[in-house]
């Protein structure tokens, strides 16, 4: 028989830099079993939370994570709109689809990056940068920043787009979409990235379910579940866009997906561009919050996310809770490593998008 | 690898893509939020701007002689979040787009702007009041821009007096 050996991987993980800590039992170069062990970088973000006002903690929520700092303080936002009945003006709406989907579109692109630079292709992983790059400088642009786009605040949004602005982002969008679209077939084709993500990592549809994963990662396998289009929030009603979903639920399906969603992406952005109602983009004053609780959900890049609030009525929150969407799919690399090489775990890893910082909020 | 050949020649073709800084000027859109920046002409000391401020970068320390109060920005501390000059009624914090803020370790603790903003003076009984800053008068001021320096107390009677003036002449009218 056999011996098996315990391989420690991390906490400074190999493929994303970040730290996660690892225990793969493996026999020869065949993963057989798989331990995981977060809380390296812990940040007690929850309790801080319950120690900052309303307003302070839309910033602290757009902290969480850089990659979907949108998606958080946005669903925080909701959570506070709704325990404190505010309706948002419909334009404040469309705009906070506007930065949801930039940001998806720059999330994806830099996963699908990431995956070509563990495939060793560093050439393709510099060039989806490159063209994740339109998406960078349109946040700026547009939000005056390339990551925290402060965008989101409780009753609208920050800044408005303006005629001039609209033809910028507009333009950006223009650039983006051929290559977007050579990129597309760039990953579809190539026979190296073909070689090294087709059949790995695989998750079935069953096991998806049985471990609730969320996000590209569930859609891949066949489970097209998306909020935006479950429980539809902010105007995802009034938008056409199809739900992506992928059987083969490997990582070279979860690529292709994620890119496939950034093609949507774009063109949702173009239907909010063109559909945009005028008025204001939030209500005016600073709202006072009730007692009461209350939940909001949306669909991050990596899948659902909710936000728990709990108020007291004063001007702080007694408790927020979130629920991130990579926790849930951290579990599922137990299925998706069984029997795979030890040289494909970065690669696995990388398909379920995982983001330490919002696991470890 | 065939696919990306085209793709990698024309990248090859069309040159860096990357800002040539520090030899020439990095672009800046204009939207840009740098360093925060704090107007004492206008400030008005609500203090919205500390309220909604998560890094703690703004700090309101009154004067020991009660003349005004001392508004210090702390540029190491803010997060760029821009939440200050988004709340602040009368636009005395602004973000600008300044990102040049690479400073030595000794000046960590002197890298801020600090500012006095001095109280208003009630023009009647030179009572401590909020400042009333000259683009604030002209701003929201010109309904009654007397009563508008006053301090509440003198406010209440110069309003009392407005209206038992109007009183006494609809009183004289109707006889
Ligand atoms: S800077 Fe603006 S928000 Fe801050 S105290 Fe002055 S007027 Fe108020
Ligand atoms: S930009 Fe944000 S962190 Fe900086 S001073 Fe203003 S509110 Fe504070």
């Amino acid at each position: 028989m056999a011996e098996t050996y315990t391989l420690p991987v991390g906490p400074l993980h190999v493929a994303l830099e970040e730290p996660m800590y690892f225990d793969i039992k493996v026999e020869g170069e065949t993963v057989r079993g798989l331990d995981l062990t977060a809380g390296h970088v812990h940040r007690g973000m929850e309790a801080l939370a319950m120690h900052r006002n309303y307003f302070q903690n839309v910033t602290l929520t757009e902290r969480v994570c850089s990659l979907c700092s949108n998606s958080h303080p946005a669903t925080y936002c909701m959570a506070v709109e709704t325990l404190a009945g505010i309706t948002v003006p419909e334009r404040g709406q469309y705009l906070r689809v506007i930065a949801d989907e930039i940001k998806r579109v720059a999330s994806h692109l830099f996963n699908v990056g990431i995956m070509a630079h563990l495939v060793g292709f560093d050439s393709l992983f510099m060039h989806a940068m490159e063209v994740r790059e339109l998406m960078q400088d349109a946040k700026e642009g547009v939000y005056g920043n390339r990551m925290n786009l402060g965008q989101c605040t409780i009753g609208g949004t920050r800044t408005d787009i303006d005629k001039e602005t609209a033809r910028f982002l507009r333009g950006q969008i223009e650039a983006l979409k051929p290559q977007l679209h050579e990129l597309y077939g760039v990953f579809e084709k190539d026979p190296l990235i073909r070689t090294r993500t087709r059949g790995i990592g695989v998750l079935p549809e069953a096991e998806a379910r049985r471990y609730a994963v969320v996000g590209p990662v569930a859609r891949a396998s066949g489970v097209a579940y998306d909020v935006r289009r479950k429980a539809p929030y902010a105007t995802y009603e009034d938008l056409t866009f199809e739900v992506q979903s992928d059987t083969a639920g490997d990582v070279h399906s979860r690529a292709m997906l994620r890119l496939r969603e950034a093609v949507e992406s774009v063109s949702i952005i173009e239907q909010c561009l063109k559909q945009m109602p005028e008025g204001p983009v939030k209500i005016e004053g600073m709202a006072a919050v009730p007692a009461g609780e209350s939940v909001a959900r949306s669909e991050a890049p990596r899948g659902e996310l909710v936000y728990f609030l709990r108020s007291d009525g004063s001007d702080t929150p007694q408790r927020v809770k979130w629920r991130v969407p990579t926790y849930m799919n951290w579990e599922a690399l137990q299925v998706m490593m069984a029997g795979c090489q030890v040289a494909d775990i970065p690669l696995i890893v990388n398909s379920i998008d995982p983001c330490i910082s919002c696991t470890e909020r | 690898m065939l696919p990306f050949l085209k793709i990698m020649v024309k990248n090859l073709l069309k040159g860096p893509s990357t800002d040539p800084f520090p030899f020439a000027p990095a672009k800046t859109p204009k939207r840009f939020r740098g360093c925060a920046s704090h107007d004492e002409s206008k400030c008005i000391l609500c203090g919205i701007c500390k309220h909604v401020c998560a890094a703690g970068a703004i700090q309101m320390r009154a004067a020991e002689d009660g003349s005004g109060v001392e508004y210090v920005l702390w540029h190491n501390s803010c997060v760029f979040c821009g939440m200050c000059a988004h709340y602040c009624p009368t636009g005395a914090v602004t973000m600008t787009d300044n990102w040049h803020l690479s400073h030595l370790a000794e000046e960590k603790y002197t890298f801020c702007e600090t500012s006095f903003v001095a109280f208003g003076e009630c023009s009647q009984c030179g009572a401590r009041i909020q400042p009333r800053p000259q683009v604030i008068v002209d701003q929201l001021g010109t309904r009654s821009p007397d009563r508008f320096l006053l301090c509440p107390k003198c406010k209440r009677e110069s309003q009392v007096k407005h209206a038992t003036d109007k009183n006494l002449i609809q009183l004289r009218e109707q006889q």
